[in-house]
């Protein structure tokens, strides 16, 4: 769940939410022939059916390229360092950027329109057909590829295992949409069970329990009378000394569909300077028509804003199409909205995110209090300062300045990559340290590596694994080589490791083989899910 | 004056095809539940549905269908906050205030939720708390600036006397929709329509009827809203047509006294008969089966149409008992004042005036208790505000 389900107004985990278009799953990009193009593919809930659209969404990709430019302050690991780098990014996002954008919308189910706005060959649209790869000629004689349509949701993922490391009751317990007190119940997040955390251990009785089959139905139980806490003090471990993971490694999101938009373009159809703009940064939004507009044939008698100044307010930075439209979700990073922003509506900021950088440090300080002694009790070592604390806890800051020694690390470490192939031009390129990473929320693309997370997203990287390596130290060392992030993909580590079951936490590869040509993601099942 | 039939109407899915597939919704769930049959959240999912397809359909079956269906999910899974909740609109739908109140305490925690506080900030405004209520409409909107509470808010203050603010929330409401939502746009509209009809506006009443007819083709509600209207200009044979092509859809008594109120409007007794005999023996049937939400239709009944005050005060009273506020006092008043007990009649029309209502109705009421009480200066001035407000409150209208 990169992005699945988020943020709550189309959460389809809620017994009265219907799957909706406009829950964005996740952004990829990454360079392509070479580092000449760039492939972009935003995925999408496929409502109402894979390869069919809906007429009412607007989707957009918004762009920018520009130099890898090194945070001066790179030594300095100090809370009025990282708040000072949100107020430069706000600044750069608010200020001197200026964005590309495709828009798409949809004309009918199977047919959308294309539109080019910002770049620097000038604006121009193309009208597209779903499901079929489209060359469209651009102004300045370049070809973009394109794919709109039906695929293979390419997120690979433990789903429940997630949701079972942060005592996400929704997904175990029916949970009504009123109560929402009962989401992340207050027990310590976790990689191990807890001895006595009976809402969420595994119950062998109950095999399928919190999984969603392939009918769309999530066996659950009734959610029983709190107080939900826990009360204990250690790890559950079972006769033979083992750890009982929470993750069991499934690919909770296999046989399943997404429709995406999927496009291939060279480099410097977005910047004429790609020699000194070396990154694209890219976000996702979907937009839902306004009712107001879906009968625009029925014109008012003068401009409402007229009349009524707070609308002027509010729509004075969108252009004309898109006042018909209203925002509902956005995407740039796996997890930066659900694992870090709780899903919350009015989170959905997208590359604005920056708003969110005080949350976003008290909110990684959460989870690193129940992720932290987890890994320590698995003897590695953790970026997290738990005190030694011998489990998890949970703890909840008021406070960014409190939040932040505990995190100071996490967030300024530099995230080590498993190895060189990232780097094939083995240039000086900084490696990423999170808070780079989630703020602003964009997939931020190197055209000089392989665009491997965090240097952009390959459909391959297993983002969900490495979003737990960040609450891994990246100064220690296993077997004489320094952490990594997919040091928790490693099936080795597991198999020496006093835990059950003996799986990376996520699944390695996807269900269905990635194409190794354009659109890349696989074809659609067949079933309708 | 426009003609709604020939205007071009842009052919959006509506009506028809929401039913068709709610329908569709509530199959695939019972089919589901031939499977999973203990599964709670597909009951649930399902009770939900039948609460939507019963409102769409605005018939009684359904309904009862629902309750039975809340009724056995509490009896097997207890009282869920979400069914516990869906009770509450089901009976609050249905004047059970009461009960209303009772369905939210059965959950501890259920009367602090969002969804709960705008019920209870219904209930009050049902029970002529009408400030208290206004306080809590405007929390909830500080606090989730959400369609619906702007729409009660504008309703409020549509009936406590600022419809152009009024008209304003409305169309916020309004902006705050998606295409996924175009019967509560078309509902909108209708409020709105509603707003200019009750101060004499016809065109802008129409202009907002059309939209309504436009963004959510084919709803009998709809078309209720614009018989009434046709009637309204006169337009009796249209109007006629109107309210038959709804009763075809939905055999709703009301609407059945509306028809015949028509066919008494125009002169046409024998006509109207059988319908007020039928809406009679519905409202009463429902009574008899525990129902409090016809007291009103009741009330009006016997005022207006079948001239029976004993039958009027007797039902407005029991009304009131339920709910006291503008409307249940103003109806009780104008009883009273048929059945001659003038005195009673007066403090019941001042205590509806007391909450500062600006509804021309109601003050065309007050006028003629007034005049009844020989107190005619009060009773020109409420002649002169009733026609302040509505120039044409003079002309059909149905009892809503």
């Amino acid at each position: 769940m990169a992005d699945h389900n988020d943020p709550n107004a189309v959460n389809h985990i809620f017994s009265d939410i219907d799957y909706s278009p406009a829950d964005l799953y996740d952004l990829f990009g990454w360079p392509t022939a070479e580092g000449k193009n760039v492939t972009l593919a935003l995925t999408f809930a496929s409502a109402p059916a894979a390869g069919v659209l809906d007429t009412d969404l607007l989707y957009r990709l918004l762009l920018t390229s520009h130099p890898r430019i090194a945070w001066p302050q790179t030594n300095e690991v100090s809370l009025e360092s990282v708040l000072h780098y949100f107020d430069a990014v706000k600044e750069k996002y608010l200020g001197e950027l200026k964005t590309a954008e495709i828009r798409v919308t949809v004309k009918t189910a199977t047919s959308v329109t294309v539109k080019f706005i910002g770049f620097p060959s000038g604006d121009f649209s193309a009208e597209v057909e779903a499901n079929k790869v489209v060359a469209i000629p651009a102004p300045n004689g370049k070809t973009i590829q394109a794919f709109i349509g039906g695929r293979d949701d390419a997120f690979f993922n433990d789903l429940t295992g997630f949701f079972r490391s942060i005592n996400y009751a929704p997904q175990f317990y029916h949970v009504p949409h009123t109560m929402t007190e009962a989401r992340e119940l207050p027990i310590p997040k976790t990689l191990l069970e807890l001895e006595g955390n009976d809402l969420f251990n595994y119950r062998p009785d109950m095999p399928t329990w919190g999984f969603t089959q392939l009918d769309g139905t999530t066996p659950k139980l009734d959610l029983p009378p709190g107080p939900w806490t826990w009360k204990g003090d250690k790890y559950k471990k079972d006769a033979n000394g083992n750890f009982r993971f929470v993750y069991d490694g499934r690919d909770c999101r296999a046989k399943q569909n997404c429709n995406a938009i999927i496009f291939e373009f060279p480099h410097d159809f977005i910047t004429p300077d790609t020699a000194a703009n070396r990154l694209v940064n890219s976000w996702g939004e979907s937009w839902v028509r306004k009712a107001a507009h879906k009968i625009a044939s029925i014109p008012d008698d003068e401009p409402s804003w007229i009349n009524h100044p707070w609308k002027a307010v509010r729509e004075k930075e969108l252009d004309d199409e898109l006042k018909k439209y209203k925002l509902v979700d956005t995407d740039g990073q796996p997890f930066a909205d659900a694992a870090l922003s709780e899903r919350e509506n009015d989170r959905q900021l997208g590359a604005n995110n920056f708003w969110l950088g005080p949350h976003f440090i008290k909110r990684l300080a959460h989870l690193g209090w129940g992720f932290g002694p987890s890994i320590s009790a698995l003897g590695l070592k953790t970026s997290f300062d738990h005190d030694n604390s011998p489990v998890s806890i949970h703890k909840t800051y008021d406070l960014v300045a409190t939040a932040f020694p505990r995190v100071a690390k996490t967030l300024f470490q530099k995230l080590n990559m498993p190895d060189s192939s990232w780097n094939p031009k083995n240039l000086n390129i900084p490696l990423r340290r999170p808070f780079e990473i989630f703020i602003p929320n964009v997939c931020s693309i190197d055209m000089d590596t392989t665009g491997s997370w965090p240097f952009g997203r390959r459909l391959e990287d297993q983002v969900a694994t490495r979003f737990l390596a960040m609450f891994l130290d990246m100064e220690a060392e296993l077997n004489g080589k320094k952490y990594h992030i997919d040091l928790l993909g490693d099936q080795a580590l597991w198999d020496s490791a006093p835990i059950v079951p003996k799986t990376p936490p996520n699944p390695l590869k996807n269900d269905k083989e990635f194409l190794d040509h354009f659109p890349y993601l696989a074809e659609p099942w067949p079933e309708k899910w | 004056m426009a003609c709604p039939s020939v205007l071009p109407i842009p052919q959006l899915a509506g009506y028809a095809e929401e039913l068709d597939r709610t329908e569709q919704d509530v199959a695939q769930l019972e089919a589901k539940l031939q499977r999973h049959p203990n599964n709670q959240e597909l009951r649930i999912r399902l009770a939900y549905r039948l609460f939507h397809r019963a409102s769409l359909t605005g018939r009684m079956e359904p309904f009862q269908a629902l309750e039975t269906a809340i009724h056995q999910n509490i009896q097997q899974f207890g009282p869920k906050e979400d069914l516990c909740l869906l009770k509450a609109n089901l009976d609050f739908r249905f004047h059970r205030l009461a009960e209303t109140q009772r369905d939210l305490e059965m959950c501890p925690l259920l009367p602090g939720r969002f969804d709960a506080r705008v019920l209870l900030a219904d209930i009050k405004f049902q029970q002529g708390q009408y400030e208290e209520a206004r306080l809590d409409f405007e929390a909830l909107i500080q606090e989730n600036r959400t369609w619906d509470n702007l729409a009660r808010l504008a309703h409020w203050k549509s009936k406590l006397g600022d419809p152009a603010e009024a008209d304003r929330l409305y169309e916020e409401a309004e902006d705050d929709l998606t295409a996924k939502q175009m019967r509560a746009y078309a509902w909108l509209e209708l409020q709105r329509g509603v707003l200019a009809l009750t101060h004499g506006h016809y065109a802008h009443a129409w202009k907002h009827y059309r939209r309504a007819q436009a963004s959510y083709p084919g709803h009998w509600h709809t078309d209720e809203h614009i018989a009434e209207l046709l009637a309204a200009e006169g337009r009796f044979e249209e109007a006629e047509a109107m309210f038959q092509s709804v009763l075809a859809h939905t055999l709703k008594p009301e609407l059945q006294q509306a028809l015949a109120e028509l066919y008494l409007f125009t002169g046409q007794a024998a006509k109207a008969q059988p319908l007020l005999d039928t809406a009679e023996a519905a409202y009463l049937a429902s009574v008899k089966l525990g129902g409090v939400h016809y007291f009103h239709h009741l009330a009006d009944f016997y005022t207006d149409v079948r001239h029976n005050p004993l039958e009027a005060v007797r039902w407005a009273r029991k009304d009131l008992e339920l709910r006291s506020n503008f409307s249940t006092q103003s109806a009780l008043a104008q009883a009273l004042h048929c059945n001659g007990e003038t005195s009673e009649a007066l403090q019941y029309i001042k205590l509806a005036l007391a909450s500062g209502v600006q509804d021309a109705r109601i003050f065309s009421i007050a006028a003629a208790i007034f005049e009844s009480a020989e107190k005619t200066s009060e009773a020109q001035n409420y002649s002169k505000v009733a026609l302040r407000i509505n120039p044409r409150h003079a002309d059909f209208h149905m009892h809503h």
